[in-house]
């Protein structure tokens, strides 16, 4: 199929106070003739465009977790309605018609897969790294998870209980790691940075701040 | 609705999505929009982001490169070509490709 930048004059009516680009009556005319269509329309539009704007990846789900830490009653909201509590931020997305929060402690390590293919909850947490998506990642992780978070250099002892959370179109998780020692005096910017991607799905715990001290 | 990943890896290859810092990028309003109507309507024409990204490939071919435009004009002026020509491909009619 050709395109060839036909220069068509749209109406033939001077009726723009201020000058519009080429591409942005073309963006106009083509976003005016699929609503015509019924194949778009604004409010979708709108909705897709917010979604990406704010996509700023894992800091989003940092900054949840951050208030978590430091706050007990975000915390108790977030682990009872997940969908609710990012939403106080202002974190928003279809994917996320469930989002399930799931705490680590002393007793308690979670860890999130798709074992179907690659469901993330990405408006919290970005883009979803490549082995998530990968096929040896989804089957092991269910089969021999210890195996697997060995792999990503994370040692559980024996008596810590390990749930791992299949992901679906409909559920999505967001895994809260436990806070490290010694960081009572920090700020929640501060505390943001001690919380990798990873630690969010699971594979890793929390940075341990006197690592990030250089 | 598709997400944000998969769009991204079914671009990866052929014209991945403009970022900064891992961040999309839109110098305008309007390339936002020509991404967000892209979205919603394949998704509704149930024309699959893999079999779009072979149109966008041709079309950020087709562009060409001008060092006086910035990469994000240049890459959604392509997709809005891109969009028409996969539209009209699958016979929406009055999209001219």
């Amino acid at each position: 199929m050709s395109h060839d930048h036909d220069h068509h004059d749209h109406d033939g009516h001077e009726h723009h106070p201020q000058e519009k680009s080429e591409n942005e009556l073309r963006a106009e005319a083509l976003e005016a003739l699929l609503a015509a269509k019924g194949l778009v329309s604004a409010e979708a539009i709108d909705a897709v465009v917010s979604y990406y704007e704010h996509d700023v990846g894992p800091q989003n789900g940092a900054r949840v977790v951050a208030r978590a830490w430091v706050d007990p009653a975000y915390k108790a909201r977030l682990l009872a309605d997940g969908t609710a509590a990012v939403k106080e931020f202002g974190f928003t997305g279809f994917e996320l018609n469930t989002l399930v929060a799931v705490e680590n402690s002393p007793a308690v390590h979670n860890v999130v897969v798709c074992t179907l293919c690659s469901c993330y909850p990405w408006p919290v947490l970005g883009l979803p790294p490549t082995w998530y998506k990968s096929a040896p990642y989804r089957a092991r992780v269910v089969s021999e998870p210890r195996a697997v978070l060995r792999e990503f250099g994370l040692e559980l002892p024996a008596e810590v209980e390990l749930r791992v959370w299949d992901s679906t179109a409909e559920v999505r998780y967001l895994v809260v790691p436990e806070r490290p020692a010694g960081t009572e005096g920090l700020s929640e910017d501060e505390l943001m940075r001690l919380v990798p991607r990873d630690a969010m799905i699971g594979t890793a715990k929390a940075i341990e701040p006197e690592s990030l001290a250089a | 609705m598709s997400q944000l990943a998969d769009l991204d890896s079914a671009l990866a290859e052929s014209a991945p999505l403009p970022r900064s810092n891992g961040e999309l990028v839109f110098d305008e309003p309007w390339q936002g929009r020509a991404l967000g109507m892209g979205v919603v309507a394949l998704e509704r024409a149930d024309i699959s982001l893999v079999e779009f990204s072979g149109f966008l490939a041709d079309a950020v071919a087709r562009h060409g490169y001008d060092p006086d435009e910035p990469a994000a004009t240049a890459y959604y002026a392509a997709w809005l070509d891109a969009l028409e020509a996969c539209l009209a491909s699958r016979g929406v009619s009055g999209v001219v490709g």
